[in-house]
This record gives structure tokens, sequence and C-alpha cells, in this order.
């Protein structure tokens, strides 16, 4: 997933000292280095409700909507975020504080069922007695008709992570009529829903954990619902939506707790997430108690006062996230794996932490996959001294393999979003790369538009700024999604694969291997994603920069802040102090 | 004279058909501006980008987009965004009118008020330390940019004085008039000075200055000659002449700000007025609400200069024969 552009900021020494007492609440201090990053409080099950604590309003400041409020489509954080205490899939990430938060649990499903045949069939049986929030039953048909509806109303997850459901290419091919004959089979007597796949997908359960497999009323619309609501199964309902005021979330009157680790009972009445303000404004509000979170990064000149006068009320967190300079592998210079080396050189990463607000708001990386992620292993192959981890760059290094490459003195445009913290990035990666012999100028572009236009092969981008947020817990969404052939489509806006790096006879069939023993041994697969991350940075097609940290700022009206590392802050699991 | 206003309104839809085209091809002219791959969301795979784009309508060309977009603008009025997909353009520039209206003739009631006082007093004070100091404050009113004054005003009255003197202020953000005329006003009480500071500045030296030409005029002599007090010579002849010309700097004033251009001012102050609403289009990239938006606010501008030429031709029968 890409997230909303962080809008952290450029003046970092006050705010490193700052923002060093306070990390406050349920985490702890992150790592400075960049080993695996230290994990949050234990992450055990959730503590038993406690209805004295529950009740009280509460209120969220976003600056702009998150766009439609159809589950099935928005592929916001802003909103999967809220959909977390709202909608259900068959299955859940645990709704629990910590590294316990990647683990999936059973949600509508009573179990989760061991596949057969070969791994490729899924039984789910069906929780009885839930009921949707506008008083219907949850059915097994419910169920076959989301997974249509994915199909139907073209989510931007339908050709990546479903389509490997028997059915699914005629679904992509024709929406309108999509069944998944065969793929998506329900049995209303035994109360189950079958799932076939074409090939066994280790990562499945995670893709139908996620907002696009929630499960909706099969009466829901079959295209974008927009700003109409749907039904929902978990603790709150959405009440009403106005992209220019506010998103309106209320109990829902049929829910019952079912498995608190899935679908944990939440705390306030309503949740009322309110646009319009700038990001200035809303860091006052929550200091002045006018409301009790903002969903935006806090702006550079506010850390400081928020890290000292306010530190109790800031948490921080690592993301499993990474900030990284894809090089297009296919146009020159950095067609020439010693351009593309040279520049990994070069980079001094500190200086990009610096720009994002110090260490204790990013780290360095060295590799494509972020710490704490699985797969993920201690590597670090441009560092000056050598070392597992990132110490400094070799400019002289550098500049010798420019000149080897024979790529000296070319022109090399860096495109970035022109926000503050991206251009200053940009800023930084010109003077970087003209101090080793090229001819580098800058172009901040809209941050609505960059970010497919890098992706486009026919802009000729030769080197950009990008981030990326996981979507799930699995090696394979960074290395396959963002290396992989398949994700590399010439003259498309959507190819995310940003490098066009397809390595068809190295890198590639390692990650077809990697996809493979993932269906039989995680573990085996995990040290061959290392291996594949290893490889590919050999060749150089990105520099990774940092993995970032989010700064999450509460009023003091509210208490009880557990972070989930899947999908952020636990929105419904905050009290409101009486 | 009605062959004249004809005339003037053909005019105007020419220039609202020509602004909307501009705006049209300025979008589709941006690189990377192909609204698709953004609507079908990240890493959405070729084939949903294809459904995406037929079933918006962005494989056809563009004069058909753009008939299209005025289809249903003008007449399905359904014309909905594209980035909060399922939010009708029209309804929501109409939400937003009643927030601009409150800002703008607040404000307008406050910069009226106090340009001619300031304007008059300057006249009045001519020869005296009253009249350069007022004009002083006039240009620091003009030079005060508005997003810098309206966050100075916030950091004050929201943060580091809003325990004391500024606890009555609420937060930001715009209350309707239903729920309570204080509590409308309370919410607009500085953005309505805000905005007010630059637009009394102006209007203040623009009086003076006519003013001071019209106490110079041979109908001012040929009043005092008659032994009129000075203070009726002021107001009943040199201010009332002087009127015309804030009369209409005003109709303009108002015109561009109720179309919009209070956009400053309602991005400081959280106000969701059209102001508000353009500029998150234009930063979204929302190009069925930048349309929108532009046409409302070019039809006000358009509008209040054809309000304003009509006046002119009334007044002075030298414009209709041009």
């Amino acid at each position: 997933m890409k997230l909303r552009m962080m809008t952290v900021a450029a003046s970092a020494g006050a705010l490193t000292l700052a923002l060093a007492a306070c990390g406050g609440g349920s985490t702890p201090a992150p790592t400075t280095s960049g080993s695996a990053a230290a994990p949050s409080s234990s992450g055990a099950a959730n503590a038993a409700y406690d209805p004295a604590k529950a009740g009280g309003d509460i209120t969220l400041l976003a600056k702009t909507a998150g766009g439609t409020l159809d589950p099935k489509i928005n592929y916001t954080l802003q909103y999967w975020q809220l959909y977390q205490a709202t909608y259900d899939g068959l299955t859940a990430f645990k709704k629990v504080d910590g590294e316990e938060s990647f683990t999936v649990v059973p949600d509508l499903a009573e179990s989760l069922p061991t596949p057969t045949n070969d791994g490729k069939t899924y039984v789910f049986n069906l929780r009885k007695g839930i009921k949707f929030s506008d008083g219907t039953d949850v059915t097994v048909d419910d169920v076959v008709a989301s997974f249509q509806r994915i199909f139907k109303v073209s989510s931007p997850t339908a050709g990546s992570f479903y389509n490997g459901i028997v059915g699914a290419d005629k679904c992509l091919a024709t929406p309108a009529t999509c069944t998944l004959d065969g793929g998506v089979v329900a049995d209303a007597a035994n109360n189950t829903v079958t799932i076939n796949l074409t090939s066994p997908d280790p990562e499945f359960f995670y893709k139908i954990s996620v907002p696009h497999a929630a499960i909706n009323p099969k009466t829901a619309p079959t295209k974008d619902a927009g700003t109409t609501p749907i039904p929902t199964t978990g603790p709150y309902m959405f009440k009403s939506y106005d992209p220019n005021t506010a998103l309106v979330m209320v109990r829902n009157p049929n829910f019952k707790s079912w498995n608190e680790d899935a679908q944990p009972s939440g705390y306030p009445d309503t949740i009322t997430e309110k646009f319009g303000l700038t990001v200035e404004a809303e860091v006052t509000a929550v200091e002045n108690n006018q409301a009790d979170w903002i969903f935006d990064s806090p702006p550079a000149d506010r850390l400081a006062e928020i890290g000292t006068k306010y530190a109790p009320q800031v948490h921080v967190n690592p993301l499993t996230a990474v900030w990284y300079v894809p090089m297009n592998v296919n146009i020159a210079p950095f067609n020439n794996v010693k351009a593309r080396q040279a520049v990994n050189w070069a980079v001094d990463k500190n200086a990009v932490v610096k720009i994002l607000g110090g260490e204790k708001l990013a780290a360095p990386v060295c590799t494509i996959l972020p710490p704490g992620f699985p797969g993920f292993k201690e590597d670090c192959q441009y560092t000056n001294p050598a070392g597992t981890t990132w110490q400094g760059p070799d400019l002289a290094k550098a500049k010798a393999l420019v000149t080897e490459s024979g790529t000296a003195g070319q022109a090399v445009t860096i495109i970035t979003t022109d926000d503050e913290v991206n251009k200053a990035v940009g800023e930084y990666l010109q003077s970087t790369l003209n101090s080793i012999g090229y001819k580098a100028t800058l172009k901040p572009i809209s941050g609505n538009i960059q970010f497919t236009y890098i992706q486009n092969t026919n802009n000729k981008v030769q080197i950009s700024l990008s981030q990326w947020y996981q979507d799930y817990p699995a090696a394979s969404d960074f290395i396959n999604v963002l290396l992989g052939c398949a994700s590399f489509t010439p003259g498309s806006d959507s190819s995310i694969n940003i490098a066009g790096f397809c390595d068809k006879t190295g890198v590639q069939p390692m990650i077809d291997d990697a996809l493979k023993t993932e269906q039989t041994d995680m573990n085996a697969a995990n040290e061959k994603w290392a291996a594949t991350d290893k490889a590919a940075m050999t060749q150089a097609p990105w520099v990774p920069l940092i993995t970032p940290k989010l700064i999450d700022f509460l009023s003091t009206n509210v208490s009880n802040y557990k972070f989930s590392k899947q999908f952020y802050m636990l929105v419904d699991q905050l009290q409101v102090k009486k | 004279m009605l062959r004249f206003a004809l005339k003037r309104a053909v005019a105007a839809v020419l220039v609202l058909f020509a602004i909307s085209v501009l705006v049209f091809l300025i979008f589709f002219a941006t690189p990377g501006a192909d609204p698709a791959a953004r609507i079908a969301g990240r890493n959405a795979s070729q084939e949903t980008l294809a459904q995406v784009r037929a079933s918006f309508g962005f494989d056809k060309p563009i004069p058909v987009q753009y008939a299209l977009m005025m289809r249903h603008l003008f007449i399905d009025r359904d014309l909905t965004s594209f980035v909060n997909r399922g939010v009708e353009v029209i309804p929501q520039i109409k939400q937003a009118i009643p927030i601009t209206l409150s800002l703008v003739i607040g404000a307008a009631i406050i910069w009226l008020f106090f340009g001619i006082l300031m304007g008059v007093a300057a006249t009045a004070g001519r020869g005296s330390a009253v009249d350069p100091l007022i004009m002083i404050i006039g240009v620091i009113g003009v030079s005060l940019p508005v997003y810098w004054l309206g966050e100075v005003v916030n950091l004050v009255s929201q943060s580091r004085l809003h325990d004391s003197i500024f606890s009555w202020v609420p937060p930001l953000g715009y209350a309707p008039l239903s729920s309570g005329v204080w509590n409308w006003a309370s919410h607009l009480i500085l953005p309505w000075m805000t905005l007010a500071v630059l637009y009394a500045g102006i209007y203040a030296r623009v009086l003076r200055s006519e003013m001071v030409g019209a106490m110079n005029e041979e109908y001012v002599r040929m009043a005092r000659a008659k032994g009129i007090s000075e203070r009726r010579v002021l107001w009943r002849h040199a201010f009332r002449t002087s009127l015309i010309a804030i009369v209409s700097l005003f109709g303009l004033d108002f015109g561009a700000l109720i179309g919009g251009a209070a956009l400053l001012s309602e991005v400081v102050f959280g106000l969701q007025g059209v102001g508000k609403l353009t500029y998150d289009s234009l930063q979204s990239f929302d190009l069925p609400v930048i349309i929108g938006c532009v046409m409302y606010a070019a039809f006000f501008v358009v509008f209040a200069n054809f309000l304003v030429d009509l006046v002119y031709a009334l007044l002075d029968p030298r414009v209709r024969h041009v």
C-alpha cells in the first residue's frame, strides 16, 4: 500500500532532543540502528473488555477526506484504520497492541481451516447469529456476493490479491457477469463457504483479512457505493459521511462480541472524523482538547512543542515501510549497474534521517525489506566502513564507479513530490548526484500525480523518490510486488515496479522459488526472501533510504492507546476519560 | 439599452465557455494527469485499470469527454467527483455557498464601515497628523497577507491566549446560523476581521484619493462659496460623488469573493466554503470539482462585471454606444 505522504519535517536538531523524552505510552523508544525494530509491548490477547470505561465521544481530525467509503474500493490507510472497528472478513488481523497484531485469527469464520486439495481448497464455517448493522443475518450468500463484488466494483486489488481464486480470470475480463463459479461456493445447509484457488497461496489468509475482502450484505450495490455507507458487522457503523465536513461512526446496535481478538468491543459511543483544518490547526485543536487525535503527521515546526510540553500525549512507533529511490534500469545512465551502485555508495542516509526529523522518526535501511519484517535479514552491501548495518557513505568509491561506468557528466532529473519533506530529500539527492559527477536537476511535482507519473515508462523518469507501506506482513508484498517482472508494464500508469527491474535470469527465478517454497515452509521461504533481497540489492535497482516511524498525538481526554502494526492505532479502543 | 445588455450577456456566456475549455485542456495537458490510475488505486492490475478507464469514459477523445462533463454538469446536474467518489459536485457547491456568503457579507460590512470611516476621516484631517497616520494604517492593512495574518490570529486566539482573553473563541470551523446566532457569529468574528483588514485599507485609500479630488472640484468650491458648512460639504458633496468609485470597486470585489476569492481566509480558518472547495479540489487534482468551482467563480466574476457594465451604461450614455 502507498500511504498518504508523510509530512514530517525538516528541522531536525531540536526535535531529536525533544522527542527523545517521549516514547510514552505503550511503545518503548524505537531502536536507532538498522536492526530489527523493538517490539511493542507484550502483545498478548486483549484485556477483558471493561464496560465501565465505555461511553463518550471521540473527535479525530484529518486534513482531507479519504475518498469513497466503500470498503471494497478504498485503499487508504486513513479509512482502513476505521474499517477495523466496522467491517469484518472471514479472517482478521488480531486487533491487539504490538507484534501479535500481524497474526491472523478467525473472524466471521469459526476457525482457520487447514487447506486441503494440495493447499488449494479452504472450507470456512461461517459463525451463526451474527447480524449486519441493518438487522439482517450474515449468511453464506453474503460471503459469495462479497467476493463477487470485489470484481464487480473493480477493487484495486482484484487483479493482484484475488486473481488466484478459481473463476477470477473471467471476473477480471467481464466484471459485470462475475460469478466466481467453482471459486467461492456456498453451502447453506452446512453454513460453510468453500474457496478454491488455482494454485496454493500461503498468503491467502492475509489477503482475505484486509478490508477489500470484508463481508458486505449481498444487497450492497454492484458499483462504487461512494458516500453511502454499507451496513457493517463490527461494533460501529457509519452514520453519515460528507467528505467536506465529517465522517460519523456510531455503535452498531446489532453487534455482539464473538471473538475479542478478531473484533473487540469498542469504548466510545461515537467516533467522528472531521475534515478541513490545516495540519497546524489540527495540532492546536488537540493541544486545546478540542479534538482527540490527528491523522496527519504533525508539521516540523510543532514537533519540538509537542515533544516537550505535550510529551506524555505523544506515541512513536516504527512502521514496516520504506522510503526509497528507484532508478530506471532501462534508460541511461542507470541502465548501467555501476551507476546504480555508485548512487548507493554516495547517499548519506543519515542526512535523509535528519530531513525526516531525526533518529526518533526514521532509521537508515540497506535492504528492500524493512527491519522487523518477515524475511528481513540484516545486511548492508553499500556502507563504509563495511558492516551489516549502514555506517556511512563512500564518495570516493562512488566517483570511481561513475567514471568506470562511463556515465559521468550525464544529465539526470530527479522527480519528487512537491511537499516540504520530499522536496528537501530531493534537493539532498541532487547535491549528491552532482558531487559524484552527474548534472542533476530536481523536478518536484504535485503529490497527487507523482506516484502514477513515475510509474509510466512514457515519462522517461530516470530517478525518483517513493515510499511503500506494507499491505500485509509477507516479504512478497515488497520484493515480488516492487521488483517482480509481473509488476512492470511499460507505458502504463499502473506499473508499480518503478525501477522497471526485471532480472529474468537472476532475481526473478529466486522470487518464483521463494513463492513456491512459501507453500510448504514459511521459514525456509523467508530465508530465500532474504537471499533474494540481497541478490536484488547487488543489482541495485533502488537506494533504500530509511524506514519511517509514526507519531500519534492524543488529547488528554483519551487513554488506552493501542497500536496495531498492521492497521496502526486502534481507534475504537480509545477510552474517554470521565 | 436592451441590445447592449444582450450583447454583454452573449459575451459573458462566451467567456464562461472559453474558461471551461481552458481548464479542461490545462488539466489534460498536465503530464501524468490521467486520472484512471489514481481512481483504480495502487498497484491495480491492467484489467482493472482498463475497466476504470472505460467506465469513466477516459478512453474517449477529449472533445467527447468535455461534452460529457458539461452534460453532467449543466444538463443532468449529476457530475461526481473523481476523488471522493459518489459525491456530486453541484450539492457540494450549494452546501459551500452559505459559508462563503456568511464570511464575505460579514467582512464586507466591517470593511465598508472602517474603510469609509478612515477615508472620510483622512480627508477631513488633511494637513494634520491624522491623514498620514490613517493612510499608514491603511497601507499596513493592505500589506498584511491574509493567510499570514490568519495564522497569527489563530496562533494568538487558539493557542497562546486561548486560556485567557480568547477563551470565548470556539474551535476553528463553521457553525450554521440555525445553530444559534451567537454560535454562528462567534465562529466568524475573527475571520471577518481578518478578511476585512485588507479591504478596509484599500477602500480607505481609494475613498480618500477620490474625496481629495472631489474637494478640489468647482462644485465644492461653489458650495463653500454659498456658505455651506465644511461638514456638509464633506458628506453631502465630496463623499457622495466619491462613493461611485467605491460602489463599482465593491461590486467587483464582492463578486470575486463570493466566487471563491476568499480562498485563503477559508483555508486558514477551516471554513468549508467555495474557496476551500476549490483549494481542496486543486490539491487533489479532482477535475469535476475544479470545473464546477471554476465555472461558479467565473460566473460570479463575469456577472459582477456585467452588472457594473450595465450600471455604467445607465450612468453614462457614452458607454452604451461603444
